[in-house]
């Protein structure tokens, strides 16, 4: 039987806008576990939020086309009757709750989908315990970590019996063993509670062996892979480990913390840590979800509070005057938004010329040939904040890049970015950074296609902050 | 005290007491509100906190009115300067005594407020944390790129407007995705009932208010 059929579906965000889905036709199987992939902004988002009824309902117009979920029309569906049989699990874990704990979130739920007030207790704990996270119920949604947001979506999902589970790119901030165990579980969910799996990514490490069914996602219509093997096989070879040079003594530092303690609330982030980070070096720094690597760079950009002492060229960060520091130690925001001040493409860029470090560098030319290469010139006039999440990354690292701040952090500016975009990326920033002697911190989960870029290796792990030399990342196929 | 009935009671006072001009009212309910709070184990550093920060203002009223006050200028300055007193602890009652989770839902199951206004506004309170933060980075983020961002800055209202709209964009697609509809009939965990004892205390209350306002005292 079929979970879901999509019949010459056409979906546009503007009346007189261009379609971004394009007659598509789409088939799930009831009980499989099936991936889509595509480069990022190509519409993969936007299908799965139709499905599950959030689109037209919230944004765009469906202009032709039929949808069956369960073999019923969905055209006369409200997005209740949605909710009942499609779970949706978004990009961003942190956009998928509106209460304060997880228990109020699950009482939220039930309540919503009009469950008997005897049975909520016991609902919450079977779904829990199903996804193995009992000891979450009384957290509040607010100290966990991406990884174990998601799990607590999945176990509202269960909670909410619905049969067809989809996520949205969901290992994009995740760490390799969050995103093994999450694999699992929906791998178990799929053979033992025979719930239909439907993720999209755009890379697609880890799921051999995984997958029933492989589509593909291009330009506005789905297509069966019908040799997934010879995917995988080009995913497969961008995994192995990677390797770094370790630091010798004669490279001089910029930024020196000593004796670094951060905290999370009550959660002990990073303990006592004194690391240096060099001067002219392009740096990766990597741990796991939720052990303080956003937090660290808070911290270095004044957004945290910390214990200890952060000194930039010798000098407390504390003492910089405010705005002045601000232009010695850039962070890209994992929020790509945050960094925009202007309206359109054009103007963000022209921001940035005006205050850059290098005006003789950027030239023109210089700038036309990057946005080309960035495949953004043909953009210039679009409204930044409809550009899609991939375009928005690239021209937020862009503007950056430009300003050539002595010390720029990255916080996943990957994420999203599908492999050719991100090996463009990243040779424009070792280009730049080499060019204008740029410090680069980068926190990545995305490792793929980042050999020979990185000189040094930085961990965050038990609280502690070290240089290591080999970083093995294949363990997850 | 049912949430709803408190805030009912309280508003309904309150309103009252703006028109009364006696000293003797306004410490008898300033006294009864403060005797609730210890009653309810509200923590003597916040009532001696809204002891503090009252001074100020009760002290600025009592000396304009003792200072430049027509009439009977020495009743208008005890009138006035105790009335703050009156309002803070009554303002103390609602915020000490209850949670804004337990105030929507009651208003939601007694008043019958629509659950779209009481979950969007609960949803909305959930977001307070994040508004602090992410001001802050705004402020970081624009600096960082060289322009100063000032409350007079139409950038700023503009990115916060942005992100407003973002953020009850995502709010709702949250809600809906865990099945929320305003239409839809729902069950409730939590529930309010209004004992009878509530009305009662609500009745002697506002009995005991209308004697303070009719009776001429001081």
């Amino acid at each position: 039987m079929d979970k879901l059929v999509i019949n010459d579906l056409t979906f546009r965000y503007k009346n007189s806008g261009p379609d971004i889905i394009k007659d598509l036709d789409f088939t799930l199987q009831l009980g499989t576990f099936n991936v889509l992939y595509g480069p990022s902004g190509c519409g993969k988002s936007t299908l799965m939020k139709i499905i599950a009824g959030l689109y037209p309902e919230f944004s765009g117009h469906v202009t032709s086309g039929k949808m069956y979920i369960d073999s019923e029309d969905v055209d006369d569906w409200n997005t209740q009757d949605f909710s009942k049989h499609v779970a949706f699990l978004f990009q961003n874990p942190n956009d998928q709750f509106s209460m304060t704990t997880v228990k109020r979130e699950f009482i939220f739920t039930l309540e919503n989908l009009g469950l008997p007030i005897e049975q909520i207790e016991e609902t919450i704990d079977r779904s829990l315990e199903r996804v193995g996270i009992l000891n979450f119920k009384d957290r509040k949604l607010d100290t966990l970590s991406g990884g174990e947001l998601q799990k607590v979506s999945l176990a509202i999902t269960l909670a909410m019996n619905s049969d067809l589970i989809m996520l949205d790119e969901p290992f994009a901030c995740i760490d390799i063993k969050s995103r093994k165990q999450l694999l699992e579980l929906l791998k178990d969910l799929q053979e033992n509670d025979h719930k239909t799996i439907l993720i999209t990514d755009h890379d697609l490490m880890g799921y051999q062996g995984i997958v029933d069914d492989l589509y593909h996602f291009d330009d506005g219509q789905v297509q069966p892979v019908l040799k997934p093997a010879e995917v995988f096989a080009t995913y497969q070879k961008e995994n192995r480990q990677l390797l770094f040079d370790k630091p010798g003594d004669t490279v001089e530092s910029i930024i020196d913390l000593h004796e670094l303690n951060l905290q999370n609330g009550a959660k002990s982030l990073i303990n006592s840590a004194s690391v240096d980070v060099f001067k002219g070096k392009m740096i990766l720094l990597t741990g796991e979800n939720g052990t303080g690597k956003s937090t660290l760079f808070s911290a270095l950009t004044r957004l945290h509070d910390y214990r200890g002492s952060i000194k930039y060229l010798k000098k407390d960060i504390l003492k910089y005057n405010q705005r002045k520091y601000a232009r010695y130690v850039g962070l890209i925001f994992q929020d790509s938004q945050m960094q925009y001040l202007k309206l359109t493409v054009e103007d963000e860029i022209k921001l940035s010329l005006k205050h850059t470090n290098y005006p003789d560098f950027w030239t023109d030319d210089v700038v036309e040939d990057y946005l080309k290469q960035l495949n953004l010139a043909h953009l210039k006039d679009h409204v930044v904040y409809q550009l899609s999440g991939g375009q928005k990354k690239k021209l937020q690292i862009f503007e950056m890049l430009i300003l050539g701040d002595p010390v720029l952090l990255m916080d996943e500016p990957l994420a999203g970015l599908d492999l050719h975009s991100t090996k463009t990326v990243m040779k424009l920033i070792k280009t730049v950074a080499s060019e204008q002697e740029l410090t680069v911190l980068m926190i990545s989960h995305q490792l793929g296609g980042l050999q020979d870029f990185f000189d040094y290796h930085l961990q965050l792990k038990n609280q502690c902050l070290t240089y290591t030399e080999v970083l093995n990342y294949e363990s997850i196929s | 005290m049912n949430p709803s009935l408190k805030l009912g009671l309280v508003l309904i006072i309150s309103f009252e007491l703006a028109f009364m001009q006696s000293v003797i009212a306004n410490l008898v309910v300033a006294a009864l509100g403060l005797l609730y709070l210890l009653f309810k184990h509200v923590s003597i550093k916040k009532i001696l906190w809204m002891f503090l920060v009252s001074i100020i203002p009760v002290f600025g009223t009592w000396f304009s009115f003792y200072a430049h006050g027509s009439g009977d200028a020495m009743h208008s300055a005890w009138l006035l300067s105790t009335r703050v007193y009156a309002y803070i602890f009554l303002g103390g009652i609602l915020s000490y005594t209850g949670t804004v989770d337990e105030l929507l839902g009651s208003l939601e199951q007694n008043c019958r407020l629509p659950s779209k206004f009481v979950y969007g506004t609960l949803g909305a309170f959930n977001f307070a944390p994040r508004v602090v933060v992410t001001v802050k980075q705004m402020k970081t983020a624009a600096m960082m790129r060289g322009e100063a961002l000032h409350v007079w800055s139409p950038e700023i209202f503009f990115k916060s407007i942005l992100i407003s709209l973002r953020w009850s964009d995502n709010l709702s697609q949250a809600m809906v995705s865990h099945g929320f509809n305003e239409t839809a009939t729902r069950t409730h965990y939590d529930t309010y009932a209004i004992p009878w004892w509530n009305w009662l205390v609500a009745g002697v209350c506002l009995v005991g208010l209308q004697f303070l306002a009719f009776s001429g005292l001081f």
